[in-house]
Protein backbone atom coordinates (compact mmCIF):
# COMPACT_ATOMS: atom_id res chain seq x y z
CA UNK A 1 0.00 0.00 0.00
CA UNK A 2 1.27 3.79 -0.72
CA UNK A 3 1.48 5.69 2.26
CA UNK A 4 -0.24 8.83 0.17
CA UNK A 5 -3.43 6.42 0.43
CA UNK A 6 -3.70 5.97 4.67
CA UNK A 7 -5.22 9.29 5.21
CA UNK A 8 -8.42 10.62 3.05
CA UNK A 9 -9.69 14.21 4.39
CA UNK A 10 -11.96 13.10 7.40
CA UNK A 11 -10.92 9.17 7.79
CA UNK A 12 -7.40 7.32 8.56
CA UNK A 13 -6.47 3.68 7.47
CA UNK A 14 -5.90 1.74 10.41
CA UNK A 15 -2.84 0.96 8.88
CA UNK A 16 -1.16 4.34 9.99
CA UNK A 17 -1.46 3.24 14.03
CA UNK A 18 -0.62 -0.81 13.91
CA UNK A 19 1.46 -1.44 10.47
CA UNK A 20 5.09 -1.85 11.60
CA UNK A 21 6.78 -0.66 8.54
CA UNK A 22 4.61 2.63 8.65
CA UNK A 23 6.68 3.09 11.67
CA UNK A 24 9.33 2.80 10.23
CA UNK A 25 8.94 5.41 7.85
CA UNK A 26 7.71 7.90 10.51
CA UNK A 27 10.96 6.89 12.18
CA UNK A 28 12.72 8.04 8.97
CA UNK A 29 10.31 10.61 7.69
CA UNK A 30 8.97 12.40 10.82
CA UNK A 31 11.40 12.03 13.90
CA UNK A 32 14.35 12.22 11.85
CA UNK A 33 13.21 15.51 10.40
CA UNK A 34 11.02 17.47 13.47
CA UNK A 35 12.29 19.80 15.65
CA UNK A 36 11.95 17.37 19.03
CA UNK A 37 12.27 18.17 22.65
CA UNK A 38 15.37 17.47 24.05
CA UNK A 39 15.72 18.80 27.77
CA UNK A 40 15.52 22.32 29.76
CA UNK A 41 18.83 24.26 29.88
CA UNK A 42 18.50 24.11 33.98
CA UNK A 43 19.11 20.50 33.96
CA UNK A 44 22.74 21.35 32.25
CA UNK A 45 23.60 24.29 34.27
CA UNK A 46 27.40 23.81 34.75
CA UNK A 47 30.06 23.28 32.03
CA UNK A 48 30.02 18.78 31.84
CA UNK A 49 26.99 18.68 32.91
CA UNK A 50 24.74 15.96 30.80
CA UNK A 51 21.90 14.44 30.21
CA UNK A 52 20.98 11.20 28.43
CA UNK A 53 18.04 11.53 26.19
CA UNK A 54 15.78 9.59 23.23
CA UNK A 55 15.72 11.79 20.18
CA UNK A 56 13.31 10.16 17.87
CA UNK A 57 15.19 6.61 16.93
CA UNK A 58 18.53 7.38 18.86
CA UNK A 59 19.82 8.01 22.23
CA UNK A 60 21.60 10.96 22.47
CA UNK A 61 23.67 13.42 24.91
CA UNK A 62 22.90 17.22 25.91
CA UNK A 63 26.11 18.19 27.13
CA UNK A 64 27.10 21.84 28.43
CA UNK A 65 30.70 22.15 27.31
CA UNK A 66 33.79 24.31 29.06
CA UNK A 67 32.45 27.41 26.79
CA UNK A 68 29.05 26.79 27.93
CA UNK A 69 27.86 26.02 24.50
CA UNK A 70 25.32 23.09 24.37
CA UNK A 71 26.51 20.10 22.37
CA UNK A 72 23.96 17.58 21.29
CA UNK A 73 25.56 13.77 20.40
CA UNK A 74 25.03 10.45 20.02
CA UNK A 75 25.39 8.29 22.85
CA UNK A 76 27.62 5.62 21.00
CA UNK A 77 31.08 5.24 20.42
CA UNK A 78 32.82 6.35 17.31
CA UNK A 79 34.64 2.61 17.71
CA UNK A 80 32.51 -0.54 17.95
CA UNK A 81 29.25 1.40 18.56
CA UNK A 82 29.06 1.01 22.54
CA UNK A 83 26.55 2.89 24.28
CA UNK A 84 29.20 5.26 26.25
CA UNK A 85 26.92 6.85 28.45
CA UNK A 86 24.30 4.56 30.63
CA UNK A 87 23.63 7.33 34.00
CA UNK A 88 20.83 8.95 32.70
CA UNK A 89 22.71 12.42 34.06
CA UNK A 90 25.49 13.51 35.51
CA UNK A 91 28.43 15.53 35.04
CA UNK A 92 31.92 14.51 33.03
CA UNK A 93 35.32 15.85 32.13
CA UNK A 94 35.31 13.93 29.14
CA UNK A 95 33.55 10.81 27.74
CA UNK A 96 35.50 7.32 27.93
CA UNK A 97 34.35 4.29 26.11
CA UNK A 98 34.52 1.72 28.93
CA UNK A 99 34.91 -0.92 25.60
CA UNK A 100 38.60 -0.15 23.72
CA UNK A 101 38.87 3.40 26.31
CA UNK A 102 38.35 5.51 23.14
CA UNK A 103 37.91 9.10 24.46
CA UNK A 104 35.99 11.79 23.96
CA UNK A 105 35.85 15.43 24.91
CA UNK A 106 33.14 17.55 26.01
CA UNK A 107 32.07 18.67 22.00
CA UNK A 108 32.18 15.05 20.89
CA UNK A 109 36.02 15.16 19.12
CA UNK A 110 38.02 12.24 19.71
CA UNK A 111 40.90 13.07 22.29
CA UNK A 112 42.48 9.98 23.35
CA UNK A 113 42.87 6.12 22.16
CA UNK A 114 45.10 2.87 22.86
CA UNK A 115 47.57 1.74 20.10
CA UNK A 116 46.99 4.94 17.75
CA UNK A 117 49.89 3.62 15.95
CA UNK A 118 48.26 0.47 14.81
CA UNK A 119 46.51 3.00 12.02
CA UNK A 120 48.13 4.52 8.89
CA UNK A 121 46.99 8.31 9.97
CA UNK A 122 45.38 9.64 12.97
CA UNK A 123 41.94 8.79 13.35
CA UNK A 124 39.88 11.98 12.78
CA UNK A 125 36.25 10.24 14.22
CA UNK A 126 34.27 11.85 16.86
CA UNK A 127 31.01 11.42 18.57
CA UNK A 128 28.33 11.98 15.99
CA UNK A 129 26.88 15.09 16.33
CA UNK A 130 22.71 15.69 16.08
CA UNK A 131 22.26 17.76 13.03
CA UNK A 132 20.97 20.49 14.82
CA UNK A 133 20.40 21.40 18.10
CA UNK A 134 18.69 25.10 19.61
CA UNK A 135 16.75 26.56 22.71
CA UNK A 136 13.90 28.42 22.56
CA UNK A 137 13.82 30.43 25.40
CA UNK A 138 15.65 27.75 27.17
CA UNK A 139 13.73 24.78 25.88
CA UNK A 140 16.35 22.37 24.08
CA UNK A 141 15.16 20.79 20.68
CA UNK A 142 17.17 18.77 18.32
CA UNK A 143 16.87 17.52 14.81
CA UNK A 144 17.86 15.15 12.85
CA UNK A 145 18.03 16.60 9.68
CA UNK A 146 20.35 19.32 8.69
CA UNK A 147 17.87 21.71 6.24
CA UNK A 148 14.47 22.21 6.91
CA UNK A 149 12.84 25.21 8.87
CA UNK A 150 14.30 26.81 11.64
CA UNK A 151 13.00 25.97 15.45
CA UNK A 152 11.27 29.48 15.80
CA UNK A 153 9.60 29.41 12.73
CA UNK A 154 9.03 25.08 13.69
CA UNK A 155 7.41 26.28 16.98
CA UNK A 156 5.30 29.20 14.76
CA UNK A 157 2.12 30.18 16.98
CA UNK A 158 3.15 27.18 19.78
CA UNK A 159 6.13 29.54 20.80
CA UNK A 160 3.33 31.31 22.79
CA UNK A 161 2.88 28.33 24.90
CA UNK A 162 6.45 28.57 26.55
CA UNK A 163 6.37 32.52 26.54
CA UNK A 164 2.84 31.97 28.85
CA UNK A 165 5.06 29.76 31.25
CA UNK A 166 7.89 32.08 31.42
CA UNK A 167 5.64 34.94 31.66
CA UNK A 168 4.13 32.84 34.88
CA UNK A 169 7.27 32.58 36.65
CA UNK A 170 7.33 35.82 39.33
CA UNK A 171 11.62 36.01 38.57
CA UNK A 172 10.78 35.47 34.56
CA UNK A 173 12.56 31.91 34.89
CA UNK A 174 11.59 28.15 34.65
CA UNK A 175 13.66 25.59 35.99
CA UNK A 176 13.41 21.86 35.94
CA UNK A 177 12.74 19.92 38.70
CA UNK A 178 10.74 17.04 40.86
CA UNK A 179 12.11 14.09 38.37
CA UNK A 180 9.80 12.82 36.29
CA UNK A 181 6.99 10.25 35.63
CA UNK A 182 6.72 7.81 32.70
CA UNK A 183 3.54 6.36 31.60
CA UNK A 184 3.51 3.47 29.23
CA UNK A 185 1.08 1.85 26.77
CA UNK A 186 0.32 -0.68 24.35
CA UNK A 187 -0.39 1.21 21.80
CA UNK A 188 0.62 3.81 19.08
CA UNK A 189 2.20 7.34 19.36
CA UNK A 190 -0.39 9.11 18.00
CA UNK A 191 -3.30 8.22 20.12
CA UNK A 192 -1.39 10.17 23.01
CA UNK A 193 -1.41 13.41 20.99
CA UNK A 194 -5.07 12.84 19.54
CA UNK A 195 -6.73 12.26 23.00
CA UNK A 196 -5.18 15.13 24.47
CA UNK A 197 -7.54 17.77 22.63
CA UNK A 198 -10.11 15.29 22.63
CA UNK A 199 -12.68 16.78 24.58
CA UNK A 200 -15.66 14.35 24.40
CA UNK A 201 -13.75 11.82 25.55
CA UNK A 202 -13.65 13.06 28.96
CA UNK A 203 -17.44 12.40 30.09
CA UNK A 204 -16.78 8.84 29.03
CA UNK A 205 -13.78 7.89 30.10
CA UNK A 206 -13.02 9.55 33.25
CA UNK A 207 -16.82 8.68 34.56
CA UNK A 208 -15.63 6.64 37.37
CA UNK A 209 -13.54 9.32 38.84
CA UNK A 210 -16.31 12.30 38.35
CA UNK A 211 -18.65 10.62 40.20
CA UNK A 212 -16.46 9.13 42.57
CA UNK A 213 -15.86 12.73 43.59
CA UNK A 214 -19.15 13.67 43.27
CA UNK A 215 -20.06 10.76 46.32
CA UNK A 216 -17.23 12.86 48.18
CA UNK A 217 -18.53 16.10 48.21
CA UNK A 218 -17.01 17.16 51.78
CA UNK A 219 -13.60 17.25 49.71
CA UNK A 220 -14.21 19.75 47.92
CA UNK A 221 -14.06 21.73 51.39
CA UNK A 222 -10.64 19.91 52.45
CA UNK A 223 -7.35 20.71 52.36
CA UNK A 224 -5.44 22.26 49.36
CA UNK A 225 -4.59 19.10 47.81
CA UNK A 226 -7.48 17.13 48.02
CA UNK A 227 -9.57 20.33 46.77
CA UNK A 228 -7.36 20.57 43.83
CA UNK A 229 -7.90 16.87 43.41
CA UNK A 230 -11.43 16.63 43.58
CA UNK A 231 -11.77 19.70 41.14
CA UNK A 232 -9.33 17.84 38.34
CA UNK A 233 -11.65 14.98 38.80
CA UNK A 234 -15.55 16.71 38.88
CA UNK A 235 -14.11 19.07 35.70
CA UNK A 236 -14.31 15.69 33.46
CA UNK A 237 -17.78 15.51 34.04
CA UNK A 238 -19.22 18.93 31.74
CA UNK A 239 -21.68 17.90 29.03
CA UNK A 240 -21.25 18.11 25.43
CA UNK A 241 -22.25 21.45 25.30
CA UNK A 242 -19.86 22.90 27.87
CA UNK A 243 -17.61 21.15 26.11
CA UNK A 244 -18.24 22.42 22.92
CA UNK A 245 -17.38 26.19 24.02
CA UNK A 246 -13.94 25.02 24.57
CA UNK A 247 -12.23 26.60 21.27
CA UNK A 248 -9.76 24.31 19.47
CA UNK A 249 -6.82 26.04 17.60
CA UNK A 250 -5.30 24.25 14.82
CA UNK A 251 -1.85 25.77 13.76
CA UNK A 252 0.33 24.79 10.61
CA UNK A 253 2.87 22.03 11.46
CA UNK A 254 0.36 20.07 13.25
CA UNK A 255 0.57 21.81 16.29
CA UNK A 256 -2.88 22.46 18.55
CA UNK A 257 -4.04 24.41 21.44
CA UNK A 258 -7.44 23.54 23.54
CA UNK A 259 -8.32 27.34 25.19
CA UNK A 260 -11.13 28.89 27.38
CA UNK A 261 -10.62 25.95 29.81
CA UNK A 262 -10.91 28.23 33.15
CA UNK A 263 -12.96 31.12 30.98
CA UNK A 264 -15.89 28.13 30.74
CA UNK A 265 -15.19 27.12 34.42
CA UNK A 266 -13.92 24.02 33.76
CA UNK A 267 -10.92 24.64 36.06
CA UNK A 268 -11.07 27.63 38.30
CA UNK A 269 -9.69 30.40 36.72
CA UNK A 270 -7.84 31.28 39.84
CA UNK A 271 -7.51 30.33 43.61
CA UNK A 272 -8.45 32.38 46.28
CA UNK A 273 -6.05 31.47 49.28
CA UNK A 274 -3.15 33.69 50.86
CA UNK A 275 -0.70 31.71 48.10
CA UNK A 276 -2.09 32.65 45.14
CA UNK A 277 -2.48 36.34 46.21
CA UNK A 278 1.25 36.62 47.17
CA UNK A 279 1.98 35.24 44.05
CA UNK A 280 -0.45 36.88 41.92
CA UNK A 281 0.94 40.35 43.29
CA UNK A 282 4.47 39.12 42.88
CA UNK A 283 3.38 39.04 38.95
CA UNK A 284 1.75 42.25 38.99
CA UNK A 285 5.37 43.75 40.80
CA UNK A 286 6.77 42.08 37.30
CA UNK A 287 4.91 42.92 34.66
CA UNK A 288 2.45 45.60 36.06
CA UNK A 289 -1.16 45.04 36.59
CA UNK A 290 -2.46 44.71 33.13
CA UNK A 291 0.07 42.50 31.59
CA UNK A 292 -0.43 39.76 34.79
CA UNK A 293 -4.06 40.09 34.27
CA UNK A 294 -3.06 39.00 30.60
CA UNK A 295 -0.79 36.72 31.44
CA UNK A 296 -2.62 34.71 33.92
CA UNK A 297 -6.33 34.93 31.59
CA UNK A 298 -4.21 32.66 29.04
CA UNK A 299 -6.26 29.71 29.46
CA UNK A 300 -5.21 27.31 27.05
CA UNK A 301 -4.97 23.72 28.71
CA UNK A 302 -3.11 21.16 26.78
CA UNK A 303 -0.78 23.19 23.88
CA UNK A 304 0.43 20.60 21.31
CA UNK A 305 4.13 20.92 19.77
CA UNK A 306 3.27 18.28 17.20
CA UNK A 307 4.50 15.61 16.94
CA UNK A 308 5.77 14.94 20.68
CA UNK A 309 5.08 17.62 23.02
CA UNK A 310 2.03 18.85 25.35
CA UNK A 311 2.58 21.64 27.38
CA UNK A 312 0.66 23.04 30.17
CA UNK A 313 1.42 26.61 30.95
CA UNK A 314 -0.32 27.27 34.17
CA UNK A 315 0.89 24.02 36.00
CA UNK A 316 4.05 24.69 34.47
CA UNK A 317 4.58 20.63 33.08
CA UNK A 318 5.75 19.58 29.80
CA UNK A 319 4.52 15.37 28.84
CA UNK A 320 6.85 14.63 26.28
CA UNK A 321 6.02 11.39 23.53
CA UNK A 322 8.46 8.56 22.76
CA UNK A 323 7.14 6.17 20.09
CA UNK A 324 8.83 2.88 21.01
CA UNK A 325 6.95 0.60 18.28
CA UNK A 326 3.74 1.50 16.30
CA UNK A 327 2.19 -0.14 19.39
CA UNK A 328 4.48 0.74 22.38
CA UNK A 329 3.93 4.53 23.55
CA UNK A 330 6.21 5.78 26.64
CA UNK A 331 5.06 9.43 27.66
CA UNK A 332 7.61 11.48 30.18
CA UNK A 333 6.03 13.98 32.12
CA UNK A 334 8.25 17.03 33.46
CA UNK A 335 7.63 19.88 35.61
CA UNK A 336 9.03 23.06 36.51
CA UNK A 337 9.47 25.69 39.04
CA UNK A 338 8.20 29.16 38.15
CA UNK A 339 11.13 30.95 39.48
CA UNK A 340 10.47 33.80 42.22
CA UNK A 341 7.37 31.92 43.39
CA UNK A 342 7.08 30.52 46.48
CA UNK A 343 7.72 27.11 47.67
CA UNK A 344 3.86 26.47 48.08
CA UNK A 345 3.16 26.85 44.60
CA UNK A 346 6.14 24.47 43.43
CA UNK A 347 3.93 21.86 45.73
CA UNK A 348 1.15 22.60 43.62
CA UNK A 349 2.79 22.03 40.40
CA UNK A 350 4.06 18.87 41.49
CA UNK A 351 0.49 17.91 43.33
CA UNK A 352 -1.04 18.74 39.74
CA UNK A 353 0.86 16.33 37.76
CA UNK A 354 0.96 13.60 40.78
CA UNK A 355 -2.89 13.23 40.37
CA UNK A 356 -3.42 14.37 36.58
CA UNK A 357 -0.43 12.60 35.13
CA UNK A 358 1.11 9.44 37.39
CA UNK A 359 0.37 5.97 35.59
CA UNK A 360 -1.86 5.43 38.78
CA UNK A 361 -3.47 8.69 38.39
CA UNK A 362 -7.06 8.42 38.59
CA UNK A 363 -7.75 10.27 35.48
CA UNK A 364 -4.65 8.70 32.88
CA UNK A 365 -5.08 5.14 34.01
CA UNK A 366 -8.29 5.41 32.42
CA UNK A 367 -6.59 7.08 29.14
CA UNK A 368 -4.02 4.52 28.69
CA UNK A 369 -6.43 1.79 29.20
CA UNK A 370 -8.54 3.30 26.23
CA UNK A 371 -4.97 3.42 24.02
CA UNK A 372 -4.64 0.25 24.64
CA UNK A 373 -8.27 -1.30 23.84
CA UNK A 374 -7.75 0.75 20.37
CA UNK A 375 -4.73 -0.94 19.34
CA UNK A 376 -5.88 -4.36 20.19
CA UNK A 377 -9.25 -3.24 18.45
CA UNK A 378 -7.86 -1.94 15.34
CA UNK A 379 -5.61 -5.01 14.94
CA UNK A 380 -8.82 -6.62 13.59
CA UNK A 381 -9.64 -5.80 10.20
CA UNK A 382 -13.77 -5.45 11.00
CA UNK A 383 -13.06 -2.08 8.83
CA UNK A 384 -9.77 -0.24 7.52
CA UNK A 385 -11.02 2.92 7.63
CA UNK A 386 -11.50 5.09 10.99
CA UNK A 387 -13.66 8.41 10.65
CA UNK A 388 -12.67 11.18 12.36
CA UNK A 389 -14.98 14.04 10.46
CA UNK A 390 -17.43 14.87 13.15
CA UNK A 391 -17.54 18.88 13.23
CA UNK A 392 -15.77 19.65 9.85
CA UNK A 393 -18.12 21.57 8.31
CA UNK A 394 -17.99 23.80 11.15
CA UNK A 395 -13.82 24.38 10.72
CA UNK A 396 -13.44 28.07 10.58
CA UNK A 397 -10.06 28.53 8.54
CA UNK A 398 -8.33 31.79 9.61
CA UNK A 399 -6.07 34.66 7.66
CA UNK A 400 -3.27 33.45 9.35
CA UNK A 401 -3.77 29.96 8.00
CA UNK A 402 -4.90 28.34 11.51
CA UNK A 403 -8.16 26.73 11.84
CA UNK A 404 -10.83 27.19 14.53
CA UNK A 405 -13.25 24.51 15.75
CA UNK A 406 -15.39 23.73 18.72
CA UNK A 407 -14.02 21.29 21.94
CA UNK A 408 -16.26 18.55 19.97
CA UNK A 409 -14.74 18.89 16.67
CA UNK A 410 -12.51 16.28 15.60
CA UNK A 411 -10.79 19.07 14.01
CA UNK A 412 -7.01 18.45 15.83
CA UNK A 413 -7.06 15.02 14.69
CA UNK A 414 -8.06 16.03 10.91
CA UNK A 415 -5.37 18.50 11.09
CA UNK A 416 -2.65 16.14 12.61
CA UNK A 417 -3.25 13.86 9.95
CA UNK A 418 -3.01 16.53 7.20
CA UNK A 419 0.73 17.26 8.84
CA UNK A 420 1.78 13.67 9.23
CA UNK A 421 0.54 12.93 5.52
CA UNK A 422 2.68 15.84 4.20
CA UNK A 423 5.72 14.59 6.29
CA UNK A 424 5.30 10.65 5.37
CA UNK A 425 5.24 11.45 1.71
CA UNK A 426 7.86 13.68 1.22
CA UNK B 1 4.16 -6.90 69.83
CA UNK B 2 6.35 -7.93 66.43
CA UNK B 3 3.47 -10.60 66.01
CA UNK B 4 0.31 -7.89 66.29
CA UNK B 5 1.87 -5.39 63.83
CA UNK B 6 3.25 -8.36 61.34
CA UNK B 7 -0.54 -9.87 61.90
CA UNK B 8 -1.50 -6.23 60.58
CA UNK B 9 0.45 -5.59 57.70
CA UNK B 10 -0.34 -9.40 56.54
CA UNK B 11 -3.86 -8.44 57.28
CA UNK B 12 -3.55 -4.95 55.41
CA UNK B 13 -2.09 -6.92 51.99
CA UNK B 14 -4.64 -9.56 52.10
CA UNK B 15 -7.57 -6.82 52.36
CA UNK B 16 -6.21 -5.77 48.88
CA UNK B 17 -6.36 -9.26 47.17
CA UNK B 18 -9.55 -9.63 48.40
CA UNK B 19 -10.76 -6.24 46.82
CA UNK B 20 -12.07 -5.19 50.25
CA UNK B 21 -10.71 -1.62 49.50
CA UNK B 22 -13.09 0.22 51.81
CA UNK B 23 -12.08 -1.83 54.96
CA UNK B 24 -8.55 -1.27 53.50
CA UNK B 25 -9.06 2.30 53.64
CA UNK B 26 -10.39 2.16 56.75
CA UNK B 27 -7.07 1.18 58.33
CA UNK B 28 -5.56 4.14 57.25
CA UNK B 29 -5.74 6.60 60.39
CA UNK B 30 -8.08 10.18 59.55
CA UNK B 31 -4.38 12.35 58.78
CA UNK B 32 -3.12 9.01 57.07
CA UNK B 33 -1.46 9.16 53.36
CA UNK B 34 -0.61 6.37 50.94
CA UNK B 35 2.47 7.14 49.51
CA UNK B 36 4.66 5.66 46.62
CA UNK B 37 7.98 7.87 45.23
CA UNK B 38 9.31 8.22 42.32
CA UNK B 39 12.77 8.38 44.07
CA UNK B 40 13.91 6.17 46.74
CA UNK B 41 16.13 8.52 47.79
CA UNK B 42 13.69 11.30 48.57
CA UNK B 43 12.89 12.66 51.40
CA UNK B 44 9.08 14.37 51.35
CA UNK B 45 6.50 14.72 48.11
CA UNK B 46 7.77 18.08 47.87
CA UNK B 47 10.92 16.54 46.81
CA UNK B 48 9.77 14.99 43.40
CA UNK B 49 7.07 13.78 41.31
CA UNK B 50 5.19 10.53 43.19
CA UNK B 51 3.21 7.54 41.35
CA UNK B 52 0.74 8.12 44.77
CA UNK B 53 0.84 10.80 47.06
CA UNK B 54 -2.87 10.82 48.96
CA UNK B 55 -3.82 11.90 52.36
CA UNK B 56 -7.31 9.88 53.12
CA UNK B 57 -9.48 12.31 51.62
CA UNK B 58 -8.00 11.41 48.20
CA UNK B 59 -7.45 8.34 48.76
CA UNK B 60 -11.36 7.76 49.64
CA UNK B 61 -11.83 8.94 45.62
CA UNK B 62 -9.66 6.29 44.87
CA UNK B 63 -11.95 3.44 46.95
CA UNK B 64 -14.65 4.67 45.64
CA UNK B 65 -13.66 4.52 42.30
CA UNK B 66 -12.79 1.15 42.81
CA UNK B 67 -15.89 0.38 43.50
CA UNK B 68 -17.87 1.51 40.84
CA UNK B 69 -18.36 -0.78 37.74
CA UNK B 70 -17.48 1.95 34.95
CA UNK B 71 -13.65 2.22 36.11
CA UNK B 72 -12.34 0.72 33.15
CA UNK B 73 -9.24 -0.29 33.55
CA UNK B 74 -11.06 -2.39 36.25
CA UNK B 75 -12.67 -3.77 33.59
CA UNK B 76 -11.99 -6.74 34.06
CA UNK B 77 -10.48 -6.37 37.51
CA UNK B 78 -7.06 -7.26 38.51
CA UNK B 79 -6.55 -10.33 40.70
CA UNK B 80 -3.43 -9.78 42.44
CA UNK B 81 -1.00 -11.44 45.44
CA UNK B 82 0.68 -9.00 47.82
CA UNK B 83 3.71 -11.47 48.99
CA UNK B 84 4.89 -9.67 52.35
CA UNK B 85 7.92 -10.85 53.87
CA UNK B 86 11.14 -10.25 55.58
CA UNK B 87 9.11 -8.00 58.26
CA UNK B 88 10.87 -6.26 60.43
CA UNK B 89 9.30 -3.91 63.79
CA UNK B 90 10.81 -1.00 65.89
CA UNK B 91 9.71 0.00 69.19
CA UNK B 92 7.97 3.31 68.13
CA UNK B 93 5.42 1.55 65.93
CA UNK B 94 7.44 1.22 62.47
CA UNK B 95 7.17 -2.38 60.28
CA UNK B 96 9.67 -2.46 57.75
CA UNK B 97 9.17 -5.27 55.47
CA UNK B 98 9.94 -6.58 51.58
CA UNK B 99 7.13 -6.62 48.97
CA UNK B 100 6.22 -8.59 45.87
CA UNK B 101 2.96 -8.00 43.62
CA UNK B 102 1.64 -10.09 41.17
CA UNK B 103 -0.77 -9.18 39.51
CA UNK B 104 -3.02 -10.78 36.50
CA UNK B 105 -5.36 -9.04 34.23
CA UNK B 106 -7.19 -8.95 30.67
CA UNK B 107 -4.22 -11.09 29.48
CA UNK B 108 -1.67 -9.94 31.01
CA UNK B 109 0.72 -11.04 34.08
CA UNK B 110 3.08 -8.38 35.72
CA UNK B 111 5.23 -7.71 38.74
CA UNK B 112 5.99 -5.11 41.41
CA UNK B 113 8.75 -5.43 44.07
CA UNK B 114 9.70 -2.79 46.31
CA UNK B 115 10.56 -2.18 50.06
CA UNK B 116 7.55 -0.68 52.46
CA UNK B 117 7.30 1.27 55.71
CA UNK B 118 4.60 1.02 57.46
CA UNK B 119 4.40 4.32 60.22
CA UNK B 120 1.56 2.99 62.34
CA UNK B 121 -0.83 4.61 65.82
CA UNK B 122 -2.66 3.08 68.79
CA UNK B 123 -5.98 4.23 68.32
CA UNK B 124 -9.07 3.28 70.11
CA UNK B 125 -10.30 1.27 67.26
CA UNK B 126 -6.79 -0.47 67.01
CA UNK B 127 -3.83 0.28 65.12
CA UNK B 128 -4.16 2.84 62.20
CA UNK B 129 -1.82 4.00 59.23
CA UNK B 130 -0.61 7.30 59.50
CA UNK B 131 2.05 6.31 56.60
CA UNK B 132 2.39 3.88 54.36
CA UNK B 133 5.35 4.20 51.62
CA UNK B 134 6.07 1.79 49.16
CA UNK B 135 9.56 2.04 47.41
CA UNK B 136 9.59 0.04 44.22
CA UNK B 137 12.62 -1.05 42.99
CA UNK B 138 11.74 -0.01 39.37
CA UNK B 139 10.10 3.44 40.93
CA UNK B 140 11.64 5.64 37.70
CA UNK B 141 10.59 3.34 35.01
CA UNK B 142 7.76 3.53 32.71
CA UNK B 143 4.34 1.85 34.23
CA UNK B 144 0.86 0.96 32.35
CA UNK B 145 -1.89 1.34 34.07
CA UNK B 146 -1.70 1.06 37.94
CA UNK B 147 -5.23 0.93 39.26
CA UNK B 148 -4.52 -1.59 42.87
CA UNK B 149 -2.64 0.05 45.42
CA UNK B 150 0.74 -1.80 46.30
Amino acid sequence: MNVADLWRANSVHRAAYVDPAVFALEQERIFRRAWLYVAHESEVPQPGDYVLRRLGPDEVLLVRGEDRSLALLHNRCAHRGARIVAQPAGNARQFRCPYHSWTYALDGRLIGMPLPEGYAAKVELGLARVARVDSYRGFVFGSHAAEGPGLAEFLGGLASAFDNMLDRAPAGTVSRFGGELRLEYRGNWKMFMENAVDLVHPNFVHRSSVEAAREQPQALAADGLTQQGAQMFLANGMRAPEWDKVPLHAFPGGHVTMGGFYRSGVIAPERADPVYERYRAQLVERHGAEKAAAVLAVDRFNNLVWPTVSVNSRFAALRVVQPLAADRTVVEVQCFRLEGADAAMHDLTLQFVNLAASPASLVASDDLELFERCQRGLQGAASDWIDVRRGALADRPQPDGSTLGSGTSELAIRHQFATWLQYVTR
Amino acid sequence: MKDELEAFVLEEARLLDERRFSDWLALFAEDGVYWVPTNPRQASPQEALSLFYEPKPLLAMRVARLERPDMHVQSPASRTVHHVSAVEVSGDLEVRSALVVAEWRAGDARWFAGRVLHRLRREAQGLRIVLKRVDLIDSEAPQRAIAVPF
